[in-house]
């Protein structure tokens, strides 16, 4: 299990922090993810053979948002 | 429903209090009528649409006495009138609106003088309404104060009394000398000499005699009237007894005047005057002590300044308080009062609110910091914007509350009332009696009536109407001194009674602020480390715990790192990146499902949790850091109070919604009897409750911010540290202070205002008791002496006055904590 940060940008209240969530912890490998509205930021665990940071941050690319791993 | 207050003028007794009551209150749409005979104020509680304030007036001036609404008479200028046509537009623009009884308006001076009911309208209003029509009133800056006028009035009516009491004294005297000198053996001219010119004796008596009933006059006319709507009160009594031996020595004149000289032994002429005298000497005592009595709220008044210095187009321009608005920016230089209440713009100072609060220590002030009206600025020059004005302040708040409990009855002087309501009608159907009595158990017709003047002038229950409101307003005002607002005067006689207390802790027992106690670290990290780690994590919080770590940092001037993540986990604590680490920040449970093992730390959180702190977890990277415990600190007089409470033999309760341990932990510490723990705010006016259950007199103190139910189901709620609102409103005595020590002296205060009122109801009914049977001629009957009318006079004086005296006693009341 590997933990990281991503940065997530675009998000505007509490449904998109659900979207954002939800699109994460739908993802093959990921146990769990969270996301905070204020700081921009996602922390998620997941298992490395399966994801990486930038294939996460894909997935929130895909769902509407600007994302990058920031560690 | 309405609720109003209006002047009453013409009571003289309890049984006057009464009729007025009984008059109003059986109105039909009246709900509630209560009247204070000190104050001399009818404060009713109707329905509107069953029945105007006039139609009660009406009520009352039947009843045979004056109600006046509390009116209060301003003068405005006002600018823009050109013309008679427009002085009739300002004047109907104003008379025409609600409370104003009313206004005149003088072209010629651009004045407008009016006449209105300040509860009902405020100066505001009457402002706006002449803006509406066109003009533009602003208030003169030597308007007629109410509380000038108030105090006016009452020193008028003590100017009045000694007037009447000396003119009837300068005649009363030479008739005592010449009705009774010449049983001493003192001589007489000859032309008024009762042997040889009878008839000069009697006339000259009566002729000293016609100006001191002159002077009694309010009490014929009153005592009178109120016999005759059949609600005889102290006055008739007096009336009755003095005109009884006024026509009586009238008509024994008219015979010696025809001839027949016997009766110059009938003569009664001084009896009547000395009566009058006296009593008109008790009353002057009595509008002397009542004027001392109000004394507290007169010092309350006060304290406002008359000016204030405001902001505007860009100059200062100092104008009346009244004037300020909300919003405007106030300056306030050294050594100044604030005008109103409100919040800092700019500068910084030293303010004493000792005045308001009762705290000694002023109090630092910075933008941002609110301003209480009234308190000294002490050292700097500061601006400031006012939030609340006339009377919306803190002070106008404090003023109405003190003022309302002043004139709120207490269930004793309720009973006082019934007492005295049922005592005047007895009493004279017992003169009657009696002497009817003596008279056919073969007595001369002169001596029962003689025993029946005595009867009616010594069982005046006067003294009897005083005894309660007079202690309840100095013990009241007192307290206001103090920094213990009482709410009611039932709320003062309860209080007394309380047996046990029951203390919210946090805020009431505790400062209600957590600070940081103890930092433990594992090696490799600092105090310092740790206390930057946790406060940056809970930088944006806002729970106490929380905010209490950020302070620490704060104080120790450590600098705050950046969050990048933040997620906060109910129950169980916060997960969030500071600096790019990992932390973890929360209970055991937190580290528990995150994999990290406490190791040696466990044994130090529950020692720490058994002192009543709380403990926080902190856990770097998954891996545990150390701990930082938070605790609120119990107040520095927390324990002194309630061992005074235990001293005076009551028992102490804390009621907290902390766990058991932590509970015990504070309760030990400041000396609790019993632990009301665990307990939902919610459920707190149950536990309340349940004490009530088993028969205890409880007494609820908190800050009102979650036990404003359980203030509200208490016997007594005593709402702590000037509070919100809501404290204010359920709580039934309100400490200004939040110094525990306050509680045992509002106990105090009650105990010693309640033993002042048992004394006064002794001092009202001794010379009552004691005085009937021997006016009744008991004594005499077993060959003892009659009670003179004269001496029956003087002790009815005596019993207001003693009582009078003895509530003034109730000044010299000292906090025995101090």
């Amino acid at each position: 299990m590997e933990k990281t940060l991503l940065k997530v940008s675009g998000m505007t209240c509490g449904n998109c922090v659900k979207k954002v969530e939800t699109t994460l912890n739908e993802l093959d490998g990921v146990e769990k993810a969270k996301v905070d509205l204020e700081n921009a930021s996602a922390k998620v665990k997941y298992d490395e053979a399966k994801q990486s940071p930038e294939s996460l941050s894909k997935a929130v690319t895909e769902a509407g948002y600007e994302s990058e791993p920031i560690k | 429903m309405t609720e109003k207050t209006l002047s009453i003028e013409g009571m003289t007794c309890a049984s006057c209090s009464q009729t007025v009551e009984k008059a109003t209150a059986k109105l039909s749409g009246v709900q509630e009528a209560n009247v204070n005979l000190a104050t001399e104020k009818l404060n009713i509680r109707f329905d509107e649409n069953e029945i105007t304030l006039d139609e009660i007036k009406n009520a009352v001036d039947d009843a045979g006495y004056k109600a006046v609404s509390e009116m209060e008479k301003k003068t405005f200028t006002v600018s823009g009138m050109t013309c008679a046509s427009c002085v009739q537009s300002v004047e109907k623009a104003t008379s025409k609106l609600d409370g104003v009884k009313e206004s005149t308006v003088n072209m010629a001076t651009e004045k407008m003088v009016i006449q209105y009911d300040p509860s009902v309208l405020s100066t505001a209003d009457i402002k706006k309404a002449v803006s509406d029509a066109g003009y533009e009133a602003h208030e003169d800056v030597d308007a007629v104060d109410a509380v000038d006028e108030d105090r006016e009035k009452k020193e008028q009516h003590i100017k009045h009394m000694w007037k009447r009491f000396w003119v009837s004294a300068v005649f009363t005297v030479p008739l005592l000398l010449v009705s009774m000198g010449h049983m001493f053996g003192m001589p007489l001219p000859q032309a008024i000499d009762p042997m040889m010119n009878p008839i000069g004796f009697a006339l000259i008596q009566l002729v000293l005699t016609i100006p001191v009933m002159v002077m009694g006059k309010p009490f014929f006319t009153v005592g009178f009237k109120t016999l005759i709507k059949r609600h005889p009160n102290m006055d008739s009594l007096v009336a009755l007894g003095t005109s009884a031996a006024f026509v009586y020595s009238l008509i024994a004149s008219i015979f010696i005047v025809l001839g027949n000289e016997s009766y110059a032994q009938d003569l009664y002429y001084e009896s009547a005057a000395v009566i009058l005298t006296l009593i008109t000497l008790g009353k002057y005592f009595e509008a002397l002590s009542k004027g001392k009595t109000s004394e507290a709220i007169k010092k309350l008044m006060g304290l406002a300044p008359k000016t204030a210095t405001v902001f505007r187009d860009g100059k200062e321009v100092e104008i009346s308080i009244e004037e300020v608005e909300v919003g405007e920016i106030i300056i306030v230089k050294p050594g100044e009062k604030m005008p109103v209440d409100g919040i800092v713009v700019e500068g910084t100072t030293s303010v004493d609110e000792s005045m308001l609060t009762g705290e000694s220590i002023p109090v630092e002030k910075k933008t941002g910091s609110s301003i209480i009206g009234a308190s000294i600025n002490k050292n700097g020059t500061i601006r400031y914007e006012a939030t609340k004005v006339g009377k919306d302040t803190a002070l106008s708040q404090i003023i109405k509350l003190v003022e309302d409990a002043q004139g709120s009855k207490a269930p004793i002087a309720k009973m006082a009332d019934i007492i005295s309501g049922y005592f005047v009608p007895i009493v004279i159907g017992l003169a009657i009696l009696t002497g009817l009595a003596w008279y056919f158990g073969g007595e001369t017709g002169l001596f029962a009536f003689t025993i029946a003047i005595s009867i009616l002038v010594i069982a005046c229950p006067c003294a009897l109407g005083l005894a309660t409101p007079t202690a309840i307003m100095v013990g009241t005002g007192k307290g206001a001194e103090n920094g213990v607002l009482i709410k009611s005067g039932g709320a003062l006689e309860t209080t007394h009674k309380i047996d046990t207390i029951v203390f919210d802790k946090t805020g009431t027992i505790t400062e209600g602020k957590p600070v940081v106690t103890d930092i433990v670290t594992v090696e490799g990290f600092s105090d310092e480390e740790l206390l930057i780690l946790a406060a940056s994590a809970e930088k944006g919080s806002e729970h106490p715990l929380g905010e209490a770590i950020v302070r620490a940092a704060e104080e120790k001037g450590l600098p705050l790192l950046k969050t990048s993540f933040f997620d906060a986990i109910t129950g169980q604590g916060l997960e969030v990146t500071v600096d790019g680490k990992d932390l973890l920040l929360g209970n055991l449970k937190l580290m528990g499902e995150n994999g990290v093992d406490p190791g040696d730390l466990e044994d130090t959180a529950n020692r720490l949790a058994s002192e009543g702190k709380t403990p926080m977890y902190i856990a770097v990277e998954e891996e545990i850091a150390g701990i930082i415990a938070v605790a609120d600190t119990v107040k520095e007089t927390s324990f002194k109070a309630i061992e005074k409470l235990h001293q005076m033999g009551l028992e102490v309760a804390m009621i907290t919604g902390d766990n058991k341990r932590t509970a015990e932990a504070i309760a030990g510490q400041v000396g609790i009897d019993r632990i009301l723990s665990e307990v939902l705010p919610e459920d707190k006016a149950n536990e309340v409750k349940k004490l009530q259950d088993e028969g205890r007199k409880v007494a609820m103190v908190g800050d009102g911010i979650n036990d404003a139910p359980a203030l509200a189901q208490a016997d007594i709620g005593i709402a702590i540290g000037s509070g919100t609102d809501v404290a204010m409103e359920s709580a039934d005595i309100v400490l200004m202070r939040s110094d525990l020590m306050d509680v045992p002296t509002a106990v105090e205060l009650s105990k010693a205002t309640i033993r002042n009122i048992k004394q006064n109801l002794f001092w009202a009914f001794a010379y009552n008791i004691l005085g009937i049977p021997v006016a009744m001629g008991i004594l005499y009957l077993f060959g003892g002496p009659l009670l003179n009318p004269m001496i029956a006079g003087a002790a009815m004086s005596f019993s207001s006055v003693s009582v009078l005296l003895n509530a003034l006693r109730l000044k010299g009341f000292k906090p025995s904590s101090t």
